[in-house]
């Protein structure tokens, strides 16, 4: 079997191949990485199976405060033989010199190692050398130690230790963990040296990255948006904000029509739109609604600023001022319905509308611009129902066949505006609309079942859908 | 939309002709109805509110025997004209609800389906084109239990009578403040002290319009003959929802009966055909369809419309209860689905004209390139949003905002004037999510003005311990200047802005016109969206900078 190497494995089996068993310490020194890569390189090995880690820990000798003190300037009680080297010394003579615990431990250990005698006399007990005092194993021990730290198995008279750890702060024991790697019997049969230089490990799991991205919904959108381009269709702008009568008036909705109520459209609080049209404009939609819904058309209802219901008032609205002989134009963006949130609806989404004004202008073109923008989207089946629009005669709407739910679903709908709609406003030409609601294909496309999601923003989505 | 509900086998016995359940349910859609759900024979069918005659079986029915081919041609209402019930108005109504009419139907058989029917299009009237019974209403009545001439007239509230669903005489302030259709509808009565009711020959109430019947004529499946009325405030309306019942009750097989009506401005209603004259080239240029005009006719007469060809015309004929035609178009549309939708061909003409994006979309489309390219990921929020996120937690002033009206989401009352909070919304939301987060969003926020100012933003937030403005600064000043070669400085700030860290924000200059800021978010202000990170963000104004 091939093993591929990285660099830093290959180093480490080389090192460890000339020293056998080395703590990441010493791997360091010999191989010349970094500790982070003689780490990660161990653990990589050690998940092949091609390095074990021995966890150790030993016991590092050293000396304490007292200790130090001894090094320096001798025991207490080799502190004491100085003292009385010339001749014998009352105790409070010593005491100025050796005071608290240092004058206890001295005379005692003296005495202990058979060095000194004492006298009574009347002047106080004195104290005298019995003996010359030769070199203790504890002094040996202290010099052995010195200013370094030595591992507790190196101190060979143990005894010297133990008398020397009783005594207080004299010193210091402290364990340390340690790590040694060695190679492992598959490693030893790797010649490093013949695996390719520069292979890395290309199986390795590696975490995930997200690359930043445009809203999946905006992608639908610039599809579909794109797709109306290709079909001849140029793009007009308007306001999200409209005056009702734009919105409705201008559309033959009668001013006492459900749809205009406030539990379905958004009006906004006590902002009217004090022209909301040309006097022209006015005087024609007024007459239409009055003569054909018979009833008392009011100016201040139309003054009603709403948030637009569809975007048929941006198209209307630019039929009337511009009046075209032809003209295949859409206006796509948010809408905006009073309803309550759920999985199906949103308080506001996009929607999408062209319309085409002048030759070729049947319902079967109609049909056949609608078609061919399902072809370019891929969806191939579908066919046509009738429907109703208030502002459009005759109506149809788009049936989609979706193989996954296997049932027949409903996309744009399309028509030919009523001439109550197009007449008051000069427009002679007969218009045709289609159009729909986008976030219903962003649906199917994304296989979400909750229109929410779109709006969420939820990251985790964002990131990897 | 409304729904009715069908049961299969019910309707193809009303249907009376050949054909099959397969055959009615392939049918329904080319009616313009949907079928909504179908468990078993039992199907739930959405109909458009422009058409009530489909709001009961009977007007389905009625719709499928054309399409099917089994009874072509109007389905005329045939009223028996004689003078024996009438209904007199009181002038008392005319300014409260001024005009009645009505109709008698007799000998017909009322099973518990068919009341469930009658009540489906009772409600549909009122809510759709009796405008929540306040244009119009409508009350059915036992007519055996009732004594000739009735009178509509009006009564004080003091006035009692046992309304329908009651053991015990109510008055009419009790109806109004007690019973859940008072409290309903009691508003379309609006202050008026007295309010309109019909009273028979006896002295008896049967109706309080149109807040409710009389218990004393409900109509049970007893019921043999039918006394129909509608009250309204315009009489064509009136007779709108008046022709709608007297189809239905024919095809249910009632006789129709006249009542007459006498009283200031009100009349016997005739409920006759219209005529209206349709120009036979209309079907090419509109459908683009090459019919011959009897191919039209047939057409019509399978929409349940009549029709004679007169020269280049077509004279057709409309009943009563099609007021839902007002001319040629509604007629082309007629032909279209009687010739059916399945049988026209698509076609598709090249186009004349060259298609493009409005300027502004395609500058947003860098807009969104580049901001990509810094590792932005887009985030889409809406323009209605809430003033805890928008002002409250922001520590945006909320003076100027702009409000809707009776939201029924509480998360959807203010129009943004800022796009920048729903972003740090965003990222409260996502706290859980790995470091770094950056977002940016493009959308409209809005002003006052005369009435409104909307213009486009542009917002960016960068999201982790090491952001720094120094980071954002460059990024934006790039977008501006790989985008749209536009120079942008930043300037340190006359006033502070609530929603940054004093001393830690700027202004952003173009020329000598502040476009918008960059800062760091304040500790309160990521303290009120729990962000336990530092934030970075901008928002400027791309309306008048990049494009106009």
């Amino acid at each position: 079997m091939s093993q591929v190497l990285h660099d830093i494995e290959k180093k480490i089996i080389d090192s460890l191949k000339k020293k056998s068993e080395q703590s990441p310490e010493q791997l360091l020194e010999s191989t010349e990485l970094s500790i982070d890569q003689i780490r990660r390189g161990i653990e990589w090995l050690r998940l092949k199976d091609l390095a074990q880690v021995k966890e150790s820990s030993k016991v590092e000798i050293s000396l304490g405060q007292n200790g130090i003190d001894a090094l320096k300037n001798g025991l207490p009680e080799r502190k004491l033989m100085d003292l009385i080297k010339d001749e014998p010394k009352t105790f409070d003579e010593i005491r100025t010199v050796l005071s608290g615990a240092g004058f206890n431990a001295a005379i005692a250990n003296a005495k202990k190692n058979g060095w000194v005698k004492i006298d009574k006399t009347e002047s106080g007990s004195k104290i005298s050398i019995k003996e010359k005092p030769i070199e203790t194993p504890e002094e040996k021990l202290i010099s052995f130690i010195g200013d370094k730290s030595i591992a507790e198995e190196q101190i060979e008279n143990k005894l010297a230790l133990k008398f020397l750890l009783q005594r207080p702060d004299y010193i210091i024991e402290s364990t340390e963990k340690s790590k040694t790697v060695s190679l492992t019997e598959k490693a030893s049969k790797i010649d490093s040296t013949l695996s390719d230089s520069g292979a890395i490990d290309v199986e390795a799991d590696v975490p995930p990255v997200f690359a930043a991205r445009t809203h999946p919904l905006k992608d639908t959108i610039d599809e579909i948006r794109e797709i109306f381009v290709k079909l001849g269709f140029s793009e007009i702008q308007g306001n999200l904000t409209q005056s009702s009568f734009w919105n409705f008036d201008a559309l033959f909705t009668p001013q006492d029509h459900p749809a205009r109520e406030l539990q379905d459209t958004f009006y906004l609080e006590n902002i009217k739109s004090e022209k909301p049209a040309t006097p022209k404009q006015i005087k024609q939609v007024s007459t239409s609604h009055s003569q054909n819904w018979r009833y008392n058309w009011k100016l201040s209802e139309s003054q009603k600023m709403v948030l637009r219901t569809h975007t048929t008032c941006v198209t209307i609205k630019y039929l009337a001022e511009n009046k075209p002989d032809e003209a295949r134009v859409f206006s796509l963006g948010r809408v905006f319905r009073n309803e309550k949130l759920s999985y199906k609806h949103l308080v506001e989404f996009n929607q999408i509308e062209g319309i085409v004004v002048g030759n070729n202008t049947t319902l079967r073109d109609l049909m056949g611009i609608q078609k061919e923008f399902y072809k370019q989207l891929g969806l191939t089946k579908i066919k046509f129902w009738p429907t109703f629009f208030p502002y459009t005669e005759p109506s149809l709407q788009t049936m989609v066949y979706n193989e996954k739910l296997g049932k027949w679903v409903e996309l744009f709908g399309m028509g030919i505006f009523r001439s109550e709609v197009t007449k008051p406003l000069g427009i002679t030409k007969p218009v045709l609309a289609w159009g729909g609601g986008i976030e219903r294909i962003a649906m199917l496309k994304y296989d979400l079942d909750d229109v929410r999601e779109f709006y969420n923003n939820n990251l985790n989505w964002l990131r990897t859908v | 939309m409304p729904v009715v509900e069908l049961n299969l086998n019910r309707i193809k016995k009303l249907i009376s002709g050949n054909t099959t359940k397969k055959k009615i349910i392939d049918t329904l859609p080319f009616l313009g109805l949907d079928i909504e759900s179908q468990d078993g024979d039992q199907i739930r069918i959405e109909y458009s509110p422009n058409r009530p005659d489909y709001s009961t079986d009977f007007g389905i029915a009625l719709g499928l025997q054309g399409l099917l081919g089994i009874k072509k041609g109007i389905h005329k209402t045939n009223i028996k004209k004689q003078g024996k019930f009438e209904i007199k108005v009181d002038s008392s109504v005319s300014k409260i609800r001024p005009f009645v009419t009505g109709i008698i139907a007799k000998n017909g058989l009322i099973d518990d389906q068919t009341i469930k029917q009658l009540m489906n299009m009772q409600e549909d009237l009122h809510f759709g084109i009796g405008r929540k019974r306040k244009k119009s209403s409508i009350g059915l009545h036992d007519l055996d239990k009732i004594s000739f001439p009735l009178i509509y007239t009006t009564s004080t509230r003091e006035h009692s009578f046992v309304p329908l669903n009651s053991e015990s005489e109510n008055t009419i302030e009790q109806i109004l403040s007690e019973t859940e259709v008072g409290k309903n509808y009691g508003w379309v009565l609006e202050d008026s002290k007295n309010v309109p009711i019909i009273v028979d020959a006896d002295g008896k109430t049967i109706s309080f319009p149109p807040i409710i019947n009389a218990a004393v004529t409900t109509v049970t499946t007893k019921t043999k003959n039918v006394l129909v009325e509608v009250t309204s405030l315009d009489q064509d309306a009136a007779e709108d929802m008046l022709s709608v019942v007297a189809t239905i009750l024919q095809m249910a097989g009632f006789e129709i009966t006249q009542l007459t009506v006498s009283g200031k401005k009100n009349s016997t209603p005739e409920l006759s055909s219209r005529i209206i004259q349709y120009d036979i080239k209309l079907t090419e240029e509109i459908l683009g369809l090459k019919l011959s005009p009897s191919a039209m006719i047939t057409s019509l007469k399978k929409c349940r419309l009549d029709a004679v060809q007169k020269g280049k015309k077509i004279r057709c004929i409309i009943p009563r209860y099609r007021f839902d035609i007002f001319g040629p178009m509604d007629i082309v549309e007629e032909i279209a689905l009687g010739y059916g939708i399945d049988n026209l061909e698509p076609k598709l003409s090249p186009s004349q004209t060259l298609g493009e994006k409005s300027s502004m979309t395609k500058k947003l489309e860098i807009v969104s390139k580049i901001a990509v390219g810094f590792g932005f990921t887009e985030a889409l929020n809406s323009n209605l949003t809430s003033k805890k996120i928008l002002f409250d937690s922001t520590n945006r002033n909320s003076s100027q905002m702009i409000s809707v009206m009776d939201s029924k989401s509480q998360e959807h009352t203010i129009l943004r004037d800022s796009i920048l909070p729903g972003l740090i919304e965003n990222l409260s939301k996502n706290i859980h999510e790995s470091y770094p987060q950056k977002l940016f969003e493009t959308g409209t926020v809005f002003s006052r003005a005369k009435p409104i100012h909307e213009s486009i933003n542009l917002a960016g937030v960068i999201a982790y311990k090491e952001s720094n403005y120094s980071e954002m600064k460059a990024i934006l000043q790039s977008i501006l200047k790989t985008g749209f070669k536009i120079n942008s400085k930043t300037k340190t700030p006359k006033n502070n802005v609530s929603i940054f860290d004093n001393g830690r924000h700027s202004d952003v200059v173009v020329g000598e016109k502040t476009v918008g800021s960059i800062g760091e978010l304040n500790s309160n202000v990521l303290e009120n969206f729990k962000i336990r990170t530092s934030v970075i963000a901008f928002e400027i104004k791309l309306s008048g900078l990049i494009f106009d």
